[in-house]
């Protein structure tokens, strides 16, 4: 469906519910995106809540201003499962007939709006991070060729689904407040659920080494790996500052390519870093207020994978480092393992 | 760990290296069999009803990755393609005009000799009169042994990528990058075909669990064009040595930028710069423009160039900077990097062309023009020349002798433009062995006549003329000086050029991360050089002990990449994840090994990885 | 119950990793400078999904890998030269676009017709895999989008690791927040898996492979059906590179104790 006339968007925010019941920082985000666009649309927005139990979901935001709740609530929408997912927020657009969908970037969401943008003759978006509406026109920002190039985009086309990456927006807060939900959907079809979700594990050695929420990203380059001035590799004592910097900072890990690809000679060493630390390339830009890239040289870490870290500092032997030059706020011409011992020692006072 | 069985694969023909030699053997070997398809001589005879089974083998990870950029008369390439159409093929453009010009050096560092500094005083205080601007000298004319007109400056890279994408679209051959070959399958002097390098195992060469062995390619013939630094050619020196007074003493190595240069620079594609004289006199310099403002432009380091410490990388920044060169680059944005070794010995460095089984094209097999700079079109002329030498044979049904091939192949290749031009090219260059301008006469005089003159001189080995730091630098630096850098180095763990040079008075790169980037930047962002696990180690010290004792160290100093960097008591520490290939390290080892032949101390073999590049 | 399935990988083309990209305007919208001598290599996510399809196929005899894949077809018979060595499959070309500008709406329709054409194709043995995101358009949409248009409505994005039971059921190991895995099983094919980097190293090169394989490629190759025109409503107001440069503070001889104090200061935010 085609809509000439911007003024007639009707907003439509859909989220899902954690395991508690409430919403995620990353969907009170998202609501903050779609309240602001409504506002600037003048116009109003509906919210649109899945999962187990939606009460308190719907209690946490129910000063948000919405013209209309939206539930679809029961024991099937409990997991993060695609065929339940599609069937909930395909329900909930149907009843809400809004032309532009929010919904925040979680790994939930992401997997079923495209699907139901298809099912109901939709366009989508992800991985946005802003979006802007005017009188004439509403475009969106988002990053495309691993967030080296940037877009704003625009399209014609209604309904409009957009997946909001977290950490754009600031998070929506307000009192609780009772709300009266129009219920969806309570069960979904038995063809639904030929999936069922059995469990969740973290990988590698047990260490959690990932923290979305972790002030700081400590990035680890293969230098950490190679042969040091002595001519000899230092893996176990790399291992030991890399993982006693995490315990004493609290910090995220984030890896090189070349450092979650090591080959068998240095992998049990630094078995605690797998491919899901990886960071630019084939990995993510995960969002910090704080990164500190050590023993790095090269495009990933600096280039991509910091794309989103606030404040950057680097520990790099090359003074001229072009990867570190210009893309750090500051840079320590220094040998990372001296520096990074010595920083767990301080740290431990 | 299981036993894993050598696999092996038949083809009629196996071609090693995937550079303008082969791409001229398959163009010319293609078109017969497009044009006869059917006709029962090229049939497969490993295949029965199938056509001949042509495979190649090329070490880098992509057709066309890590060459160079080149000016042509590309006679040979012309007579393979006689419609074609330069602006067809990216970076490429006809000849417009060519400037040869000689640098003064406009800061002093250099190590001239006298003559060259009383050249340089004179030209300054005759400036009014001459030719002279931006410190250098244009020279009036070119020789016309050098001159390029008729012809093209093109990108290898992209031509080889051209060749290799019409070879492939043919359906006839097939061509396998990222496939490096360890060597020929040697039996009663006979070459049987080729084995490919083991994978799935650790730089060490140990086996992991994914090993697999390096599999045999057998076929009844085996060509061989895997250039100067070649696993394959190198095998066959040292098997079958080399004819009767032929050596490969003399060596380059190439450096180059591909550089986007600002929007007013007004040079027209197809214009070529040749330099000489700076940023040290043994150092020459070219730059090609290309179409869309892109410019090739790099310098050669040759091996009669005696400073024990002759990294290129930082002479090639301070050729950039020379205001003749400047001018036109400074404002501009690095594209590509990269590094090759040339074998500049010319037919002196032919080794034999052919034997049972295989038969040796390209600059591997001595067909560089070391006189007029031009190797290209030669590599490609003697590939279309086996080729025409296969197809007879194949006509009349005989066997890949050494004999058939002899009478063949190589006696079309001598009686060609290439074995001509060679030999007046023979003894052209013999003069540089006792300085720049004893050669540059010598060339002159058998440019000139035609070959008839030269300048004579017993050719030695690279690593039979170096110097030491002292010898060198005599008169430049003091030993105490020289002593103190070796200190400071040795310290830090560090090359020594860079201490050195400084010493000599040359300024600091104001590196902008732009244009002018640190060597280790140059890598990954002018290269972009990768290097794939599962793959040995393709550098090798033999022993470890001889480099203890070396203390020349050559091998570390030239590095076009850093990938060679000082260990523990003198052993050098190689990274393959850095390395690019240009083999410099084999021809500058300064160690010969005890059983002689020239053999030094560093084995350079088959390895994939290094530039991912295409533009140059 | 056969355990046999029709593995279709479906991979575009993305620029080989460290290569400087820089946009730039066309008539028919934005495209990237000098995009045809860019080196190529099959898009990196979806390279881990054709890995892991020929590790499931040879655990499941009777299975068949297909490749499908939409690029130029120059780029795409230059970037086969490499990749036909590593694994077995059967090439389907699509001759159209592969940069990132693409709709992933358009791409997802090339692929399902592309798919739909596949001869003697049964749909519920059919193992839909793809990258979660491309390296390209990096929407990770397309593969929910196409697997909408197959009728598959069990679909898993960012997945590092699958496993067929003998009874078919399937078990995937998806990424989700905070460095974990949501671990899911479905009863049978058809799914749709989204690969995220999965577990398995690129596999070596291998002659025979790659001679086999080539028997196809080229066939497929020219007889490569050309997408359709771009009839998208996916409109690009401006495109641009990051221009952010930071003024770096760069401290070359700091000693080490000051470095770690300072670093420590500034982590602890005072």
């Amino acid at each position: 469906m085609d809509q000439g006339e911007l003024s007639m968007d009707k907003i439509l925010l859909i989220a899902h519910t954690e395991a508690n019941g409430s919403l995620s920082k990353a969907s009170l985000e998202a609501l903050t995106c779609a309240k602001d666009l409504a506002a600037s649309l003048s116009t109003t927005f509906a919210v649109g809540v899945f999962g187990e139990n939606t009460a308190k979901a719907l209690e946490q935001i129910g000063s948000c201003g919405a013209e209309k709740y939206l539930s679809v609530s029961g024991a099937d929408f409990k997991d993060a499962r695609y065929a339940t997912d599609s069937y909930a927020v395909e329900g909930i657009y149907r009843k809400a007939q809004a032309s532009i969908v929010i919904a925040a970037g979680t790994s939930r969401m992401n997997r079923v709006i495209p699907g139901v943008a298809h099912r109901v003759e939709g366009v989508a978006e992800l991985h946005v991070s802003s979006i802007a509406g005017s009188a004439t026109e509403l475009t969106a920002t988002r990053w495309l060729y691993r967030q080296r190039i940037e877009a704003v985009i625009t399209r014609a086309s209604r309904p409009w689904f957009l997946g909001v990456d977290s950490g754009n927006y600031t998070a929506w807060t307000g009192s609780t407040s009772a709300v009266t939900a129009e219920s969806v959907a309570t069960e979904a079809p038995a063809a639904c659920k030929r999936s069922k979700v059995v469990g969740l594990e973290s990988p590698g050695s047990g260490e959690q080494t990932i923290k979305p929420d972790a002030e700081l990203l400590m990035v680890a380059g293969a230098g950490w790996t190679k042969k040091q001035a002595d001519g000899t590799v230092h893996a176990q004592e790399a291992r030991k500052t890399i993982l006693g910097f995490l315990s004493k900072s609290g910090a995220s890990l984030g890896g090189s390519k070349a450092m979650v690809d090591l080959d068998s000679e240095n992998r049990e060493a630094f078995n605690f870093m797998t491919h899901l630390n990886q960071i630019g390339q084939t990995g993510t830009s995960p969002r910090h207020q704080k990164g500190l890239s050590t023993c790095c040289h090269g495009e990933e870490p600096h280039a991509v994978g910091w794309r989103f870290i606030n404040e950057r500092r680097a520990v790099n032997l090359d003074a001229n480092c072009g990867w570190a030059r210009g893309k750090a706020d500051v840079l320590y011409v220094a040998d990372a393992f001296a520096v990074m011992a010595k920083v767990n020692e301080l740290l431990s006072k | 760990m299981a036993q894993v069985e050598r696999q092996k694969l038949e083809a009629d023909i196996v071609c090693v290296g995937m550079g303008p030699a082969t791409g001229g053997f398959l163009t010319t070997l293609t078109k017969e069999i497009s044009e006869h398809q059917g006709e029962s001589y090229l049939d497969s005879k490993v295949m029965p009803g199938m056509p001949l089974q042509v495979l190649c083998y090329e070490r880098a990870d992509d057709m066309g990755f890590g060459v160079s950029g080149v000016v042509s008369r590309a006679r040979g390439i012309k007579q393979s393609f006689p419609d074609i159409d330069w602006s067809q093929i990216q970076m490429a453009a006809p000849v417009k005009g060519e400037k040869l010009a000689y640098l003064l050096d406009p800061i002093g560092a250099s190590c001239r000799s006298g003559l060259f500094k009383f050249s340089d005083t004179l030209i300054r205080s005759l400036k009014a009169v001459l030719p002279y601007k931006d410190e250098a000298l244009e020279m009036p004319f070119i020789p016309p042994f050098m001159e390029k007109h008729g012809g093209a400056v093109f990108s290898i890279g992209q031509f080889n990528q051209w060749v290799g994408m019409n070879l492939m679209s043919s359906g006839q051959v097939q061509i396998w990058p990222g496939m490096p070959v360890e060597k020929p399958l040697v039996e009663n002097k006979k070459v049987k075909g080729v084995r490919l390098v083991n994978q799935g195992v650790e730089k060490s060469g140990a086996e992991t669990e994914m090993f697999m062995p390096g599999m045999d390619i057998e076929a009844a013939l085996t060509v061989v064009g895997d250039g100067p630094v070649g696993a394959v050619g190198q095998y066959l020196d040292e098997e079958f040595g080399m004819p009767q007074g032929h050596h490969k003493h003399e060596w380059a190595v190439g450096m180059k930028f591909v550089v986007q240069l600002r929007d007013d620079v007004d040079l027209e594609p197809g214009t070529v710069f040749h330099t000489f004289g700076y940023p040290e006199p043994e150092v020459f310099g070219f730059m090609y423009i290309y179409p869309g403002k892109v410019a090739s432009l790099g310098i050669f380091i040759p091996s009669w160039f005696d400073n024990p410490v002759r990294t290129a990388y930082r002479y090639l920044q301070h050729w950039m900077m020379h205001p003749y060169i400047w001018k036109h680059v400074k404002g501009g944005t690095l594209k590509s990097w990269g590094a090759k070794s040339l074998q500049e010995s010319g037919i002196t460095g032919e080794p034999h062309l052919c034997g049972d089984g295989y038969a040796r094209i390209g600059e591997g097999s001595g067909s560089t023009n070391v006189l007029t700079g031009s190797g290209v079109d030669e590599a490609w002329t003697t590939g279309t020349q086996l080729a025409e030498g296969v197809i007879e044979l194949l006509k009349a049904g005989k066997p890949f002798t050494k004999e058939n091939l002899e009478a063949t192949y190589v006696a079309k290749r001598r009686a060609s433009w290439v074995q001509e031009e060679g030999k007046v090219a023979e003894k052209s260059r013999n003069g540089f062995s006792y300085g720049v301008i004893p050669g540059l006469i010598g060339m002159s005089l058998a440019g000139f006549s035609k070959g008839l003159l030269n300048i004579p001189a017993k050719l030695v080995a690279p690593h039979k003329r170096y110097k030491s730091l002292e010898q060198y630098f005599a008169g430049k630096l003091s030993v105490q000086k020289i002593a103190e850098i070796r200190e400071i180095c040795k310290k830090a763990n560090k090359t020594i050029h860079d201490e050195i040079m400084n010493a000599c008075g040359w300024p600091e790169i104001p590196y902008d991360g732009t244009l002018l980037v640190t060597q280790q930047d140059a890598l990954l962002i002018g290269g972009k050089v990768q290097a794939q696990g599962g793959f040995a180690d393709h550098v090798e010290f033999i022993d470890t002990d001889i480099c203890k004792g070396c203390g020349m160290q050559v091998c570390v100093e030239i590095c076009s990449a850093q990938a060679i960097a000082p260990g523990e008591e003198g052993v050098p520490v190689f990274d393959r994840e850095k390395c690019v290939h240009c083999g410099a390290c084999l021809w500058n080892c300064s160690q010969e090994l005890p059983q002689g032949h020239g053999v030094t101390n560093v084995k350079f073999g088959a390895g994939c990885g290094g530039l991912h590049s295409v533009e140059n | 119950m056969s355990n046999a399935y029709s593995i279709i990988v479906c991979a575009g083309l993305a620029p080989d990793p460290l290569q400087r990209l820089e946009p730039m305007d066309t008539p028919t919208g934005p495209a990237l400078k000098n995009e045809m001598m860019l080196p190529a290599v099959l898009d990196p996510w979806a390279a881990c999904a054709l890995y892991e399809a020929d590790n499931l196929a040879k655990k499941l005899p009777g299975s068949k890998v297909y490749l499908v894949s939409m690029a130029l077809k120059t780029k795409l018979q230059q970037v086969m030269m490499v990749l036909s060595q590593k694994v077995p499959f059967e090439l389907v070309a699509i001759d159209g676009p592969s940069n990132g500008f693409t709709d992933a709406r358009e791409c997802a329709s090339e692929l399902a017709q592309a798919i739909e054409a596949i001869p003697g194709l049964d749909k519920d043995k059919m193992l839909l895999f793809g990258g979660w995101e491309s390296a390209t358009r990096a929407a990770g949409a397309t593969m929910q989008i196409l697997g909408e248009k197959l009728g598959v409505v069990d679909q898993f994005q960012g997945v590092d690791k699958i496993e067929i039971e003998p009874s078919g059921a399937i078990k995937l190991w998806e990424r989700v927040e905070g460095g974990k895995q949501q671990v899911s099983l479905c009863e049978s094919a058809p799914v749709m898996v989204g690969w995220a980097t999965g577990e398995l190293p690129e596999p070596p090169n291998n002659p025979q492979v790659g001679m086999a394989n080539m028997r196809t490629v080229m066939p497929a190759l020219q007889k490569a059906k050309s997408a359709a025109a771009s009839s998208s409503a996916l409109k690009f107001k401006g495109v641009t590179l990051p221009a952010q440069v930071r003024e770096t503070r760069i401290e070359k001889d700091m000693p080490v104790e000051a470095i770690a104090q300072e670093l420590v200061t500034w982590i602890r935010g005072n």
